[in-house]
């Protein structure tokens, strides 16, 4: 079957077999691995890229079924060399271990942020339920997507908390 | 190796007649499709029907809200519906995380069938039915007679579910949904719980309307509960008493990983408690 695409900017398409998983048309055909495989289960969301404006788990979709979609995984986020602020988030409040779930949980953040650009701690824990973390425990996930949602928003982000002193 | 076949048609028509000329399996969210096959290749024929967008959206008539049957629950859970969907409003929230959320469809959710499908419970207590289209024609079947057992659905081969139908009965009753899971995030529920409650404006209870999902095969309304609180003030002490064990007989929970069937009945009663006192402060 033929497909045609666009993947962050970029039309891609051609020649697949049906039954072509979206994640491993990304990652095996488009090289691009920065979209991690965890459970292929659509359970864990290291998966998570966003389609045509949503975040949806790409072990969940067949290739053939994201045809004439736009999509943008974790490589289409920065732009110039400058960081999307979300991972900009990640790396000012260490918002990764391993960074295993890191580009699933980022475009989840991203999706949930354009959904609401001023989530409360308990939005935030909500928006990012459908990622798993076996590292971080979550709070400086929270912590930087707090931080990225004040930059988009224009504001100073509160500091970290190790930099508070009592 | 053999190729799969694989067909997205583009209008209803089309899928239909696809449909009826072959042995197909049909896509549509795919949230419980591709879980379900998780370790061996795909190899039947998919039927891939999310192109069609005709099947999308919620719509209104003089009596009915029509659900279409490809409405995502992130549409369910941000359209503007009146107080008595709010139950099916919060389960749609809680249904596993924004990324199922963004392609889990309210068909799909039917037709799966899980005893803790978190969708048929509101939808029990609006008395939903379901509409189904196949080549030969159309029929419509109330979502208590559609779910027929354990995972078992009235669809006829060659039928696809085309909408969710609730009738405009009690659209400004109170509405609750509770869903106890073993944490509060991405979980599959122990028991949930469903509420609509219609009461006049001198607050007498005029319809109550309860199901109880993930203590039965399929999930169940508990009509003698229902007629005890119908007549009853919103304010009236005894219902504070109320429901009693009694009144969960029918129900049928299993002892599995997630509990044993005598916490379930003890949730149950606790979860239809707390949406009874949400309903009495609800004026
Ligand atoms: C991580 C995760 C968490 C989940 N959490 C929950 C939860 O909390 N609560 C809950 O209830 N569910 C949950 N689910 C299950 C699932 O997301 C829902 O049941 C969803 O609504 C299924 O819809 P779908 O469109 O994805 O169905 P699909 O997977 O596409 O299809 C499901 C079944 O229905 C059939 N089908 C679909 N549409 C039609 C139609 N129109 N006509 C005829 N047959 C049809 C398919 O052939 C298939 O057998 C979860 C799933 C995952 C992966
Ligand atoms: S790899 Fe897709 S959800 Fe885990
Ligand atoms: S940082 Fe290791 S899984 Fe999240």
């Amino acid at each position: 079957m033929k497909i045609a695409l666009t993947v962050n900017g970029r039309k891609v398409g051609g020649e697949l077999e049906p039954r072509t998983l979206l994640v491993h048309y990304i990652r095996e055909n488009l090289n691009l691995t920065g979209t991690h495989i965890g459970c292929e289960t659509s359970y864990c969301g290291a998966c998570t890229v966003i389609m045509d404006g949503r975040p949806v788990k790409s072990c969940t979709v067949l290739a053939v079924g994201a045809d004439g979609a736009d999509i943008m995984t974790i490589e289409g986020l920065a732009r110039d060399g400058q960081l999307h602020p979300v991972q900009e988030g990640f790396w000012e409040r260490h918002g990764l271990q391993c960074g295993y779930c890191t580009p699933g949980m980022i475009m989840a953040a991203v999706g949930l942020l354009e959904q609401n650009n001023n989530p409360s701690e308990d939005e935030i824990r909500h928006g990012i339920e459908g990622n798993l973390c076996r590292c971080t425990g979550y709070h400086n996930i929270v912590k930087a997507i707090e931080y990225a949602s004040a930059k988009m928003r224009g504001e100073q982000p509160a500091p970290a908390e190790w930099e508070v002193t009592a | 190796m053999r190729f799969v076949d694989y067909l997205a048609p583009t209008n209803l028509d089309s899928a239909l007649s696809a449909f009826a000329g072959g042995k197909w399996t049909v896509l549509a969210g795919g949230t419980d499709f591709y879980p379900a096959r998780v370790g061996h290749p795909l190899t039947e024929p998919v039927l891939d029907i999310s192109g069609l967008d005709e099947l999308r959206g919620i719509s209104v008539t003089d009596d009915a809200y029509r659900i279409g049957a490809l409405t995502r629950w992130a549409d369910i859970k941000a359209a503007d519906l009146p107080p008595a969907f709010d139950g099916l409003r919060l389960a749609a929230a809680e249904v596993g995380g924004i990324q199922v959320q963004n392609a889990g469809t309210i068909a799909g959710n039917l037709c799966n069938a899980s005893p803790a499908a978190d969708g048929i419970p509101p939808l029990l207590t609006l008395d939903a039915s379901v509409e189904l289209a196949s080549q030969g024609g159309q029929r419509v079947v109330p979502l208590s007679a559609f779910l027929t057992g354990y995972r078992q659905i009235d669809l006829q081969s060659g039928e696809l579910v085309t909408a969710v139908i609730v009738p405009r009965q009690v659209e400004e009753a109170f509405s609750d949904f509770q869903k106890l899971g073993s944490r509060s995030y991405l979980v599959i529920s122990i028991v949930m719980v469903a509420t609509v409650i219609a009461a006049d404006p001198e607050g007498i209870i005029s319809d109550a309307r309860i199901a109880v999902g993930a203590c039965s095969p399929v999930a169940l309304r508990l009509t003698e509960l229902e007629s005890e609180l119908r007549g009853k003030h919103r304010n009236d002490r005894a219902l504070q008493h109320l429901p009693t064990r009694h009144h969960l007989d029918r129900l049928a929970p299993i002892d599995d990983v997630r509990a044993t069937a005598d916490y379930r009945f003890g949730a149950t009663l606790t979860l239809i408690r707390r949406s009874l006192r949400r309903f009495a402060e609800s004026a």
